[in-house]
């Protein structure tokens, strides 16, 4: 079962994830009129600032067990077993905010939402773009991120990728070793990093 | 095996829950006292508020026990527990044999000694039968006494208030939530409140309640009286032991309990508000009468008991509530000491009413009060129930941009 899987050092910060999340829960599916949309669309992926002013896409990791499942009062949230995607029933939320208290990554939001009662807060979080993989669709921030830090595929798969990059760093072939997994963006980060010690020097 | 659980509250179908998903053959017996369905408890606000209905508080389907294969006793009391014999007593008479029992009985209000609190519509918060009450008094009450500044005196008020009925509340402290917050965020609540019409009394006792077939007039101790139709105890609770033979089981305030749950009788569980076990704020023996922590104990207990060692690392108080304009998040040990080794950081933006503060027990967090903006309240919380050094992220913790990424390396 294919998932959305995060690649932080690939992050460069663009937060492009965030609009096309937006729009993708939005009536109208377009940028231009979803801005105008009442009540307007929230993205519920968030890009994060790290230590040196890097970026994280920071989702739902619809977590097993669900610690914000377990929390919910009233019982609004559950899990699609096909997907394995924890869900939020605007219905039965009572904006009680429990979740947050549970939530270990700070990835739940509160606001009106056009799948809930009109005028109602509720609490909002990634929905696996559950609606666009019925179409056949991948999730909104996989499509819009450039550089690779979403993916959408098996976890063992990405998981082999990762131990291959690890072992090419180690082999004893003879070869120079391998920088290891991003290359550009290693060499971004470390700017980064740099710039930001140096301004902390400076003050 | 043959489970026995005392209360169905959410101590106890979590445990039942877990119990069945580990074993799919054991009998699992619920001696309930309330005669409601397993419902939320911290909903009986919502409502008293008006904004949910009764039908609303229920958490689980009407063939919840059926579905399990879980025999429910329902309106029936424990009376006893005879440990030799492995069997528990009910107020009906009737003989329940166990092989493991889950004491998950809760807690109760804690009573006041006033002359005349046994008239008619003077009342805890508590259980779903107390609202149903107080809202059959509604179209009477002018005024409402509370009695109480701590998590149930506060909701009550705030659902009167919500009602648009007057509310005078007798607080002990100088603020209310004094076990939730801390005194620069009480002051921002109590103004709160007070701006919404509450009459807040600090320092003043009720005396005596005065009456014929209702509760009409409170004398309090400091000489004032105040004409009230109905009065809301909010004085804690304490844990429901009465049917506990102490000889046996040991108890402090709550019923002792290790890593596993475990009373000190084998085989004999406790979990949720009636039980005792680890504050890892506090790193101390202490009794978290909270839902999530009811949720945790239940499942553990429901573990040990189907034959799979869980460990309890120990549980954390926490809580979030939202009052007119603020939202209030807090956890683990507010006010601390005044000891050696405690060190705390705030900030305050006064145009957003964005207010944060973290107390630190040396490079651990222990204690988290936010005002608004709450939303990273978890990830602070995981830290506290981890208890992990936080090193030189402490300078980013109060910043408006602090976020989970920050603490991976």
């Amino acid at each position: 079962m294919k998932e959305v899987i995060v690649h932080p050092e690939r992050c460069v910060g663009c937060m492009q994830c965030m609009p096309a999340c937006a729009v993708a829960h939005s009536g109208s599916g377009r940028l231009v009129s979803a801005v105008l949309e009442l009540p307007q669309p929230r993205p519920r992926v968030h890009v994060g600032v790290g230590l040196y002013d890097e970026g994280f896409p920071n989702r739902c990791r619809h977590c097993d067990p669900a610690p914000c499942r377990l929390a919910c009062l009233p019982g609004a949230i559950y899990r699609d077993p096909k997907t394995n995607t924890v869900l939020i029933d605007p219905e039965r939320c009572i904006n009680c905010a429990s979740c947050a208290m549970a939530c270990p990554f700070g990835v739940i939001r509160y606001h009106e939402e056009r799948s809930a009662p009109r005028g109602k807060t509720v609490a909002v979080k990634c929905d696996n773009c559950i609606g666009r993989q019925i179409q056949g669709l991948i999730p909104a921030c996989v499509e819009a991120c450039k550089v690779g830090a979403l993916t959408f595929e098996e976890r063992d798969r990405a998981l082999k990728r990762r131990t291959n990059e690890v072992s090419r760093r180690i082999s004893f072939s003879g070869e120079e070793p391998r920088i290891p997994g991003a290359e550009g963006f290693s060499l971004l980060h470390t700017l980064k990093r740099t710039q930001k010690e140096m301004n902390e020097l400076r003050s | 095996m043959r489970h026995v659980i005392i209360g169905n509250g959410t101590a106890g179908i979590h445990a039942a829950e877990t119990i069945r998903s580990l074993d799919s053959e054991a009998s699992i017996t619920i001696i309930a006292g309330e005669t409601f369905p397993p419902y939320c408890r911290p909903m009986i606000s919502l409502f008293l508020e008006g904004v949910v209905s009764r039908n609303q508080l229920r958490i689980r389907p009407p063939d919840y026990y059926d579905s399990l294969r879980i025999t429910p006793l329902s309106g029936e009391w424990v009376r006893n527990i005879d440990v030799k014999l492995r069997r528990v007593l009910t107020d009906r008479g009737r003989e329940v044999p166990f092989d493991r029992l889950l004491i998950a009985s809760g807690a109760d209000p804690r009573s006041i000694r006033a002359q005349g609190s046994h008239l008619k519509n003077v009342s805890f918060l508590r259980s779903e039968s107390h609202v149903r009450d107080m809202m059959d008094a509604l179209p009477y009450v002018k005024r409402v006494l509370v009695l109480g500044g701590g998590l149930v005196g506060f909701k009550a008020a705030y659902g009167f208030l919500r009602r648009k009925i007057p509310v005078t509340m007798l607080i002990r402290s100088s603020y209310p939530l004094s076990m939730q917050v801390d005194p620069f965020a009480g002051e921002l609540l109590r103004r709160e409140l007070q701006n919404n019409g509450l009459d807040v009394r600090v320092g003043v006792e009720a005396v005596a309640f005065e009456g014929g077939d209702r509760v009409r007039e409170v004398h309090l101790s400091d000489g004032s009286s105040l004409k009230c139709d109905l009065v809301v105890i909010g004085k804690g609770v304490t844990p429901a032991v009465s049917f506990v033979p102490a000889d046996r089981i040991q108890m402090d305030l709550g019923i002792l309990v290790n890593q596993r749950m475990e009373t000190t009788e084998p085989g004999i569980y406790a979990a949720g508000d009636v039980a005792e076990h680890f504050d890892v704020a506090r790193n101390t023996r202490w009794v978290n009468a909270l839902w999530p922590v009811a949720v945790e104990q239940g499942r553990i207990a429901g573990a040990n008991m189907a034959g799979r060692t869980v460990n309890y690392a120990g549980s954390l108080s926490r809580n979030v509530i939202r009052v007119f304009g603020l939202d209030v998040l807090t956890g683990g040990l507010v006010n601390p000491p005044r000891e050696d080794g405690y060190e705390e950081i705030a900030s305050y933006d006064a145009y957003r009413r964005r207010y944060r503060r973290l107390v630190f027990r040396d490079d651990v967090p222990v204690g988290l009060v936010m005002v608004n903006y709450i939303e990273q309240g978890g990830v602070f919380l995981s830290l506290l129930q981890q208890q992990r050094p936080v090193g030189g992220v402490r300078n980013r913790l109060l910043h408006p941009s602090f976020n989970v990424s920050q603490l991976l390396h």
